[in-house]
């Protein structure tokens, strides 16, 4: 009786297996996709992240009221400022590129996505490039230390936003979007209009006030 | 309802509110300094 339980057990698993093919189907509860609630969760821990460097910042500033820059050195603004230029520019190609998709123009696709990956190792390069010529280092003052730390945590959020794109615009000249189907142009576009938004936080912070 | 974080175009327009809105302040604060 056992024995044929057993049997009988093992040709409904055999049935079901038939029946379905593959991973089971992820549930999807969420009215937002998985990988823009993915993106999303992301940028709001990426804003707490900046919230405590803004915190140390305006301590610096404002409860302990010390000069900025530190006495003695100088942050080059108007460096700064082109820079920004750039960085604004490149959020006008991305979407360039994601309309131009939506329409159908892969012209567009591909020469604003690279547009935007230039744009944006431009800017890196020339961030590099001020740290170089700077003339202080972060261990000199409590200024230069949440002055590299802001402008460097940008950084590093422009290079994760480059290699991103640089994803995004390998598949584009595979001819991997289309009009319909480009979530792999729309996820790293937010991120990069976000990166794009506390560059101009940062830079009216830093260096502006 | 504007949301950022919802898709590209989105994130977009929300740019540019935020740069005329810093821009306006950069000005303010420029402004004040070469008047004072």
């Amino acid at each position: 009786m056992e024995a044929a339980s057993i049997a009988h057990g093992a040709h409904d698993d055999a049935h079901g297996a038939e029946a379905h093919h593959g991973p089971i189907e992820a549930n999807h509860s969420s009215r937002v996709d998985a990988p823009t609630l993915g993106m999303l969760l992301f940028i709001i821990s990426e804003i707490m992240i900046f919230g405590a460097f803004f915190t140390a910042y305006f301590f610096i500033r404002v409860a302990q009221g010390d000069p900025w820059p530190a006495p003695g050195t100088t942050i080059p603004v108007a460096v700064a400022g082109f820079n920004t230029a750039i960085l604004i520019s490149s959020s006008f190609t991305l979407h360039w590129a994601e309309t131009s998709i939506k329409r159908g123009n892969r012209f567009g696709l591909r020469a604003g996505i690279l547009s935007t990956l230039l744009l944006g190792a431009t800017f890196l390069f020339i961030q590099i490039n001020e740290y170089v010529h700077l003339g202080f280092a972060p261990r000199d003052s409590a200024q230069a230390t949440i002055f590299y730390g802001l402008t460097g945590l940008h950084g590093a959020h422009v290079c994760i936003g480059l290699i991103l794109l640089s994803f995004a615009t390998i598949r584009s000249f595979r001819g991997h979007y289309s009009p319909e189907q480009h979530k792999g142009l729309n996820v790293p576009g937010i991120y990069w209009h976000f990166v794009d938004v506390m560059w101009i936080v940062v830079f009216t912070t830093v260096y502006v006030l | 309802m504007l949301n950022p974080l919802r898709s590209e175009g989105d994130a977009f327009r929300f740019l540019l509110y935020v740069i005329v809105v810093f821009g306006s302040i950069i000005a303010v604060i420029l402004i004040a300094r070469a008047l004072s």
